[in-house]
């Protein structure tokens, strides 16, 4: 993959990311995409702290697609959610 | 007069909401604006959408799926068997793209992957094709009860036609004896269809013992893989699979669209079922439906990438919601085997309660009492009959499917709702009081019946 040639990312731009993932997945309409996508960011990152200069450069690839993916996507959800929320959002009885 | 009367509000409404004027929904959440909405479907009023735990009748769409589909609903909706323009050009090599994908996923050369409908039609193909492509010198069929209602169904049909099926029985655990499968090969088996993951119970059949079984006899194996593709690690060569049935849309992926492994060395014929343009070189004719194709391409890829992280989660959750009902209510059964079980499926029996009942009580979470295509009978499943429970449990049994966007507090409210409503039901239920009162049901005659 040619991305795997690319440098690794710094700190400051692997944080970015994060935030830029956290901060899409905040928009989806879909409580279950919503939830899924901040627990999967936060998982991947985690178990990536520690990879080397060549890994770590991938990683940092396929994070930047998924971010495009949820951009994308958060703005399909939103076109077409439905007018009754899911119960979890909803307060207990 | 009255009808158009009613109407004359509706159609002298302002032009801009006319959705809202047809809406149940909007217009009856319209006036209490501060209230949460409701939705009410089939006259049943729900204070929102219910959590989905029913992953095992079919699964939400990935947005990363859908990602992948949507430009083939758009610019580029070419015929994949087109072969004079670019149009064409580029929606084939997004088939072939995805063949390999979901050919990858099961250790398969996509040469062996044929795109079909979804695996009802792969079992058809499978079962019904295989064997009336070897009609003349194989007369037989190896299957078990537990089988989904397609490829029991196809064995009906078979047997009509002059075949013979042996249905094994399966044993209490859900597991299919192998060496009982080992005797009731004969010379003139020509297909054991055995399947991988059961949709009702999730138990895991021993496909590798049995696939190395049918490579000693020669027979070809089929397997129903539907439920197990993307959440147990399937390799055809390793476990000598010659057939099996593949479905998109329990992977995340789009409904209508499915594959079919046929087994190229040694070579595995099955005759066709529909007449056309032999598409799919000559065993699914029809036009291959690009968008859905790259959709299943696209969930297997992810299935491949997330197995272990879905996986795992899955047993936390499965563990979470077992713990967490078992810890409030006692009489609870596990229907099948645990150990060798896919945790996404969790299926319960409760004792002195009804199934319908709680069904209807439990209208926040959405699960069923078995398969989706029997959900509408009463009759109580014929996969728990096969097991041997007993009917009175049987009746009460709830499948929970846990999937990839399940959440821990969706686990927690169906732990409390379901828990909630077993206790509700036991309460008014004479039966539950006399077994806590140490009385033996079956010892009273005029009581037996009821369940």
């Amino acid at each position: 993959m040619a991305a795997a040639a690319a440098a690794a990312p710094t700190r400051a731009e692997v944080l970015s990311l994060f935030r830029s993932l956290l901060r899409t997945g905040r928009q989806f309409s879909d409580y279950n995409i919503r939830e899924y996508t901040r627990r999967r960011a936060a998982d991947a990152f985690r178990e990536n702290r520690a990879l080397g200069d060549a890994p770590a450069a991938a990683a940092f690839a396929d994070g930047k697609k998924q971010l495009e993916v949820a951009k994308r996507q958060a703005v399909v959800y939103s076109l077409y959610a439905p007018k009754a929320k899911s119960i979890m959002e909803m307060k207990l009885q | 007069m009255s009808l158009s009367r009613r109407l004359l509000p509706i159609l002298l409404r302002p032009r801009g909401s006319p959705t809202r004027a047809l809406s149940t929904a909007a217009a009856s959440a319209a006036p209490a604006a501060a209230e949460e909405e409701a939705v009410t479907i089939k006259g049943v009023r729900i204070s929102g959408r219910p959590l989905y735990m029913d992953m095992q009748a079919t699964t939400p769409v990935d947005p990363r799926v859908l990602d992948a589909m949507l430009p083939f609903y758009l610019s580029r909706y070419g015929n994949p068997h087109s072969r004079t323009h670019l149009y064409g050009w580029e929606s084939d090599a997004a088939v072939e793209e995805a063949r390999a994908r979901v050919a990858s996923l099961v250790g398969a050369d996509p040469r062996e992957i044929f795109f079909t409908s979804g695996a009802t039609e792969c079992n058809n193909i499978a079962v019904k094709g295989m064997m009336r492509f070897y009609r003349d010198r194989r007369r037989h069929v190896v299957t078990t009860q537990t089988e989904h209602k397609c490829v029991l169904d196809s064995c009906r049909y078979l047997q009509q036609e002059g075949f013979e099926v042996t249905y094994l029985p399966v044993r209490s655990d859900g597991l299919v004896d192998v060496a009982q499968l080992a005797d009731a090969i004969r010379p003139d088996t020509g297909l054991v269809s055995v399947m991988a993951v059961n949709n009702e119970i999730g138990v895991v059949q021993p496909l590798e013992e049995i696939g190395r079984i049918c490579r000693e006899k020669g027979v070809p194996f089929h397997t129903d893989a539907a439920q197990a593709l993307g959440k147990i690690p399937i390799d055809v060569n390793q476990m000598g699979i010659g057939l099996m049935s593949l479905s998109a849309h329990k992977i995340y992926g789009p409904k209508g669209v499915g594959a079919l492994y046929l087994r190229r060395r040694p070579r595995i014929r099955v005759e066709p079922q529909m007449s056309g343009g032999g598409q799919e070189r000559g065993i699914r004719s029809g036009t291959v439906p690009t968008p859905l194709v790259v959709g299943f391409g696209a969930a297997c890829e992810i299935a491949a990438k997330e197995m272990d992280y879905d996986h795992r989660r899955a047993s936390m959750l499965q563990q979470r919601l077992l713990d967490g009902i078992r810890g409030q209510v006692d009489d609870i059964v596990i229907n099948g085997s645990m150990e060798h079980r896919y945790p996404g499926n969790l299926n319960l029996s409760f004792a002195y309660v009804e199934g319908e009942s709680l069904l209807m009580g439990l209208k926040e979470v959405a699960v069923s009492s078995g398969s989706a295509c029997t959900s509408a009978s009463l009759e109580p499943s014929y996969v728990l009959r096969a097991l041997g429970v007993e009917e009175d449990m049987a009746h009460t049994s709830i499948r929970f499917g846990i999937g990839r966007f399940t959440t821990e507090e969706e686990v927690d409210r169906a732990i409390e709702l379901t828990v909630h409503q077993v206790k509700k039901l036991r309460d008014m239920s004479p039966l539950y009081e006399m077994a806590k009162a140490g009385i033996d049901l079956k010892s009273i005659q005029p009581m037996s019946g009821i369940g």
